[in-house]
């Protein structure tokens, strides 16, 4: 049933030159909608998180931040960074190896994007080993550890739905047409929204 | 409007450029102006934005 409903979406795509469907609009399709409804959430969720560290920081803040004698380990963090914003450019280049036609392109893409997220992961769980400090000392630790969590669990959403793509893709599923790659599309979005959420984490947190 | 992954990827290149200027700025001078240079951005950002939005609108 549900493959004779894909097939004719197929054909439609085609062969439809009309007004779109009825519930259904033109210019974006229901997953891509819901994964950019769902980040626009998640965008709120960040903000208040951050709204609290500004709280703390400004407002209520000691001399310095962060306070003596803490510090942050900045090199590390960088590196961390550099390997996020790298799956983001593997995750770009499996999708487009997939629209080529590239299925080794995109098994490659999306086993490189596990990888460097799963590294990023297991950095930021040594980080927190080593940082001397826990969520419990002041204010600076508990918003440093819920930022820097939340968006660690973030990750790790995004690592099980890269899961999933990586596991269908090497069972021979999605094809170069929009709609046999959503699979990958819409985790791949979820990861860009991720990379650009510890961006800003890592410039706010580490670097101001 | 098309949302798609290759939007999105764009906005991750240009998001990193601008973090990039911001470390920079900071690591030369103070975390001040680095801050200020990111108040900076996202307001141009926030005016850009608003301006695609009601472009987009007209078009619809």
């Amino acid at each position: 049933m549900e493959s004779a409903t894909v097939t004719l979406g197929h054909a439609e795509e085609h062969e439809h030159h009309g007004p779109p469907e009825a519930h259904q609009s033109s210019s974006i399709d229901r997953q891509t909608l819901g994964i950019f409804l769902f980040i626009v959430s998640e965008v709120m969720l960040f903000g208040a998180f951050f709204a609290s560290y500004f709280f703390l920081r400004v407002v209520v803040s000691p001399e310095s931040w962060p306070p003596e004698p803490y510090e942050l380990p900045k090199a590390v963090a960088g590196i961390n960074t550099a390997i996020l914003v790298s799956s983001s450019f593997t995750v770009h280049y499996a999708l487009e190896s997939i629209r080529r036609g590239n299925r080794t392109g995109l098994k490659a893409g999306l086993v490189l994007t596990w990888m460097l997220g799963a590294a990023f992961l297991f950095i930021q769980i040594n980080e927190y080993v080593h940082l001397g400090f826990s969520a419990r000392d002041l204010g600076f630790g508990s918003i440093f550890y819920s930022l820097t969590g939340l968006h660690g669990a973030h990750v790790f959403v995004g690592l099980m739905l890269l899961s999933f793509a990586t596991i269908r893709a090497f069972r021979g599923h999605f094809g170069p047409a929009a709609h046999d790659h959503l699979g990958v599309e819409v985790p791949g979005i979820y990861w860009h929204f991720v990379d650009v959420m510890w961006i800003i984490v890592f410039v706010t947190v580490y670097i101001l | 409007m098309r949302i798609s992954e290759q939007a999105v990827f764009r906005w991750v290149v240009i998001v990193g450029v601008a973090a990039v200027s911001i470390i920079v700025l900071t690591l030369l001078t103070r975390p001040l102006f680095g801050a200020l240079w990111g108040l900076v951005l996202v307001i141009v950002a926030s005016v850009h934005g608003c301006r695609w939005i009601v472009r987009k609108r007209r078009e619809f």
